[in-house]
């Protein structure tokens, strides 16, 4: 190793360690306080019964957006397992939170009664003539005799759905009132009717939507509900539902159908599956009065996936759903009705509501009592090592940078959440890292004791001190990685933390402590013995001398 | 003599901070062996008469904790909750005490959520607080089973990993002896969890696996000089015993001082935290680990040491040289210089008379057939 290498080494560690540190800082990237040092609801749950992967994918999605629409500030969704795991730090309510969590990923099938595009570019806010047309359908009277009027086009949050940001979306048939998706039988099981992707000048509902003064629920199987769909295009008023995703088996697909994307899926037999799908097929085909607009909204917890148009009354075997999709939207809308043909069912585990005044007196108690750990510990290595305690410092430094580093920046990308047991586990790492010293230093003395020169002693004492610390840190991530990937809970937030300390204690050795010390003990100012703490005198005696 | 240099003798700071102490570990592991062994017979007849007492993480259940006041204390508590039709006969009902606020910890079986929401105002209005200062916690005992199956499970598979990693980076002797040292520790942790009645929460399994860790980590550390000191004597009739003699005196400042390092901020997070800021959340994993990292660093020098000198007694090689083991001075000599003892190859060649009989005062050196290594000819 020349002494350039060595200066580049230790160089290129501290411009990168401190390089990041400055990016987190200014990018204000911070770690985010578990729920045990802030305070807040945890809900955990695990699904009973049968599920497939698609649904609790789905189900957590849900979740996500829930918990964001609600503004929850820095909110933690983890999935361990099957287990989901929602931290919601500052919320107190904990029979909200529950409510907030529990999605199951079930698809309702409901006829569309009116439906409008959302057209937001154009703020145009309808006046009060054209407000109260819900009624040029005849269909939605039911509810048009108790509400009050508001114009679709000037809200774009609706109560209970979800609030989104109207963006502009790449479905081309989206200035148009018209669906831009169809339902057929599927080509491989019949041979029957193609629709178009565009149908126009058919169903166009009017323009405006009229909404009740108390909202149903809009995940409500029997109520009449008022949704959007899910990039918040689209408006529409939906009748009860007819059926479930459960109509379908468990096997939708994109394809591309007819030379476009779209979905494909076959219908479970009997009378829960194809005879249901039927029986509603037939009247949005019909277009009777309880689907007037024919179309059939696919709706996944109160948002509607997709409302194609229903071009044949009766289906056999399977289902065609075709129209201007992209690949990707095809995908999404298989997934939606995989994870609606086989629903999963959360139930809650455990909820817990950590008070936040414990929570910040825990912290304080942490931060307080670990920094004081730490000094005595360094107070310690000064007595004992002298003026070599420095490089303990700057290593144990270093290696908090990097930590804070990587916590700062999880914490942001990951949503990973520094817990009380990660705490104590950091301040326990500390003892480990200023073990990698101590091995270090004595093997150190040893070499030196033995008659070896500093510059020697610091190259042979480090190469068998390396290999004692990986020995051990081997174990320790073996421990760490085992217990992450097995076990929830702050028994896996340990472990991570764990397994971030021991990586940091690998790089400052290699990265820090190694260029230092051999360039230390190359250079003429440090070679007086006494700096290391080294007792010349202790040479010792050999066994023949 | 060579002893000439060693006779003069530092106090026993200065010989520990220089390495140069010379305690027979090996001749008095049987009263570490017993001293171990008593503790781990009064865990395991604590784990049996009276087992462990799980928190409602692993056995499921709801509790909740409410600050306490001169007129509102354990039994308003209880009355409160039995009030409110919840069986409080096996209720748990404790007074914790944080810096100088208490409060109080109901702690019972499964409830559904409108009890819990109807007892957490109940005792909200009872004992004059919000609502939200009484914090609720519920786990279903399903899953705190299956958390404890984890656990479980977690600790299995790191165990056969980690026996297969010693076992493969030193040898299975020193896996079996690490592993032994390792569940000797985590049991007699678990025992004062046992024996004193504290609570087992999410926090302590964190603590034991702490435990765990640390526990390995620096008994491989000291397995680390062991080999070292076996390649180093390989190439002379020295024993076992003295070997791991030798290696436990050379590491013993380096175990004193990563103990304390790393039992100096937990003493700090006990101290300090719990007890002057009164987080009590860290009381019990810091009482947890401040009990097993000490334990961890006795049983690498105390338990995992001898024992594994024993088990490697069994080696053809090292056989013969069983009983034979070097105290005092010689230890000394062996310890400071790290190559074989004169005075005692001198006393083990009259003893055997095996080779040329070397006169009594020949060097140590000369006794070695073949010096064993290059690195101390260059010492010389």
């Amino acid at each position: 190793m020349t002494r350039r290498r060595l200066a580049l080494t230790l160089f290129g560690l501290l411009v990168v360690v401190f390089g990041s540190l400055a990016g987190n800082l200014v990018a204000g990237n911070e770690p985010s306080l578990g729920l045990d040092l802030q305070g807040g609801v945890s809900v955990t749950q695990e699904p009973v019964g049968d599920y497939n992967s698609e649904s609790l994918d789905l189900a957590v999605e849900r979740i996500r957006e829930r918990v964001d629409s609600l503004g929850v500030a820095e909110p933690e969704i983890i999935r361990q397992g099957d287990a989901i795991v929602v931290n919601l730090p500052g919320v107190d309510n904990q029979d909200e939170a529950i409510k907030l969590v529990q999605v199951t990923g079930a698809v309702l099938l409901r006829p569309v009664l009116l439906s409008q595009v959302i057209d937001t570019a154009d703020s145009v806010v309808d006046d009060g003539s054209s407000t109260t047309t819900a009624a040029t359908d005849g269909e939605a009277t039911s509810t048009t005799s108790t509400t009050s009027t508001m114009a679709a086009t000037s809200s774009t949050t609706l109560p209970g759905g979800p609030s989104r940001p109207a963006a502009v979306t790449t479905l081309p048939t989206e200035t148009t009132t018209t669906p831009d998706t169809s339902v057929v039988e599927a080509s491989s099981t019949t041979t029957s009717v193609v629709t178009t992707d565009a149908p126009t000048g058919t169903e166009a509902p009017t323009t405006d939507v009229t909404l009740p003064a108390d909202m149903p629920d809009p995940t409500d199987p029997s109520a009449t509900v008022f949704v959007q769909n899910a990039d918040g295009t689209e408006f529409y008023q939906l009748g009860p539902a007819f059926a479930t995703g459960e109509v379908f088996n468990n096997d939708a697909q994109a394809d591309i159908i007819s030379g476009g994307w779209g979905v494909r899926v076959t219908l479970r037999g009997g009378a829960t599956g194809a005879d249901l799908w039927n029986s509603g097929a037939a009247r949005c085909f019909a277009k009777d009065a309880s689907c007037p607009s024919g179309r059939m909204a696919i709706v996944l917890d109160g948002v509607v996936q997709s409302a194609p148009s229903v071009n044949q009354p009766s289906f056999t075997g399977g289902v065609d759903i075709t129209g201007s999709f992209s690949e990707g939207e095809a995908k999404d809308l298989a997934r939606v009705l995989k994870s609606g043909a086989l629903p999963v069912r959360l139930q809650v585990q455990a909820v817990q509501t950590v008070s936040p005044t414990l929570g910040s007196d825990s912290l304080r108690a942490a931060i307080i009592s670990g920094l004081i750990g730490v000094a005595l510990v360094l107070l310690f290595m000064l007595l004992y090592y002298r003026s070599l305690a420095a490089i303990v410092v700057v290593g144990l430094l270093i290696s908090g940078v990097i930590q804070w580093n990587v916590i700062s920046l999880l914490s942001s990308t990951n949503g990973l959440a520094l817990s009380l047991a990660g705490i104590a586990g950091i301040i326990v790492s500390i003892g480990v890292t200023v073990d990698s010293y101590v091995v270090f230093f004595e093997k150190l003395k040893d070499e030196v004791k033995s008659g070896r020169t500093l510059r020697n002693s610091a190259e042979r004492g480090f190469k068998s001190a390396w290999r004692t610390i990986l020995a051990a840190d081997i174990v320790s991530l073996l421990g760490a990685f085992t217990l992450w990937y097995l076990s929830v809970g702050s028994v896996r937030g340990f472990a991570f933390f764990l397994g971030l300390s021991t990586l940091c204690d690998m790089i400052v050795a290699w990265f820090f402590t190694r260029p230092t010390m051999l360039l230390l003990a190359r250079s003429e100012f440090i070679a007086r013995r006494r700096v290391f703490g080294v007792d010349s005198s202790a040479l010792a005696p050999g066994g023949a001398a | 003599m060579s002893d000439t240099r060693i006779a003069k003798r530092r106090g026993l700071l200065g010989r520990l901070y220089h390495g140069e102490t010379a305690i027979d570990f090996y001749g008095r592991r049987r009263y570490g062996f017993l001293f171990s062994g008593i503790l781990v017979i009064v865990t395991l007849v604590s784990l049996l008469t009276s087992g462990l007492n799980l928190g409602i993480d692993f056995e499921g259940g709801v509790a909740w904790q409410v600050p306490a006041s001169s007129t509102f204390g354990t039994d308003e508590a209880r009355a409160v909750v039995e009030e409110n039709g919840v069986e409080v006969a096996n209720a748990k009902v404790q007074t914790l005490k944080s810096g100088d606020v208490e409060s109080i910890r109901i702690q019972v079986g499964d409830q559904t959520t409108e009890v819990r929401s109807a007892v957490q105002a109940a005792l909200a209005e009872a004992a004059g607080v919000d609502v939200n200062d009484v914090s609720v916690s519920s786990v279903s005992s399903s899953w705190g089973r299956s958390i404890t199956e984890k656990a479980v499970r977690a600790l299995v598979v790191f165990l056969v990993l980690v026996s297969i990693y010693i076992a493969w980076r030193f040898e299975w002797r020193m896996a079996v002896a690490a592993i032994a040292a390792m569940l000797h520790d985590v049991l007699i942790s678990v025992g004062i969890y046992s024996v004193f009645r504290f609570e087992v929460t999410p926090a302590t399994v964190v603590a034991f696996l702490t435990i765990l860790g640390f526990s390995l980590y620096d008994t491989i550390v000291v397995f680390d000089k062991v080999q070292d000191n076996i390649e180093r004597f390989a190439a002379t009739r020295t024993g076992m015993a003295d070997i791991t003699n030798v290696s436990m005196n050379q590491v013993l400042m380096r175990s004193l001082n990563t103990s304390l390092a790393a039992v100096l901020p937990v003493i700090s997070l006990l101290v300090l935290g719990s007890g002057v800021f009164g987080a009590v959340a860290l009381r019990e994993f810091a009482v947890a680990l401040l009990v097993g990292l000490s334990i961890g660093s006795y049983s690498s020098i105390f338990v995992a040491s001898p024992l594994l000198a024993v088990l490697k007694e069994r080696e053809p090689r090292f056989k013969n040289l069983r009983g034979l083991h070097s105290t005092g001075p010689e230890l000394e000599h062996m310890v400071v210089t790290g190559t074989s003892s004169g005075l005692k190859n001198v006393r083990r060649q009259v003893q055997a008379d095996e080779q040329t009989a070397p006169s009594a005062n020949v060097t140590p050196g000369a006794l070695l057939t073949h010096p064993p290594r290059p690195r101390k000819k260059r010492r010389r």
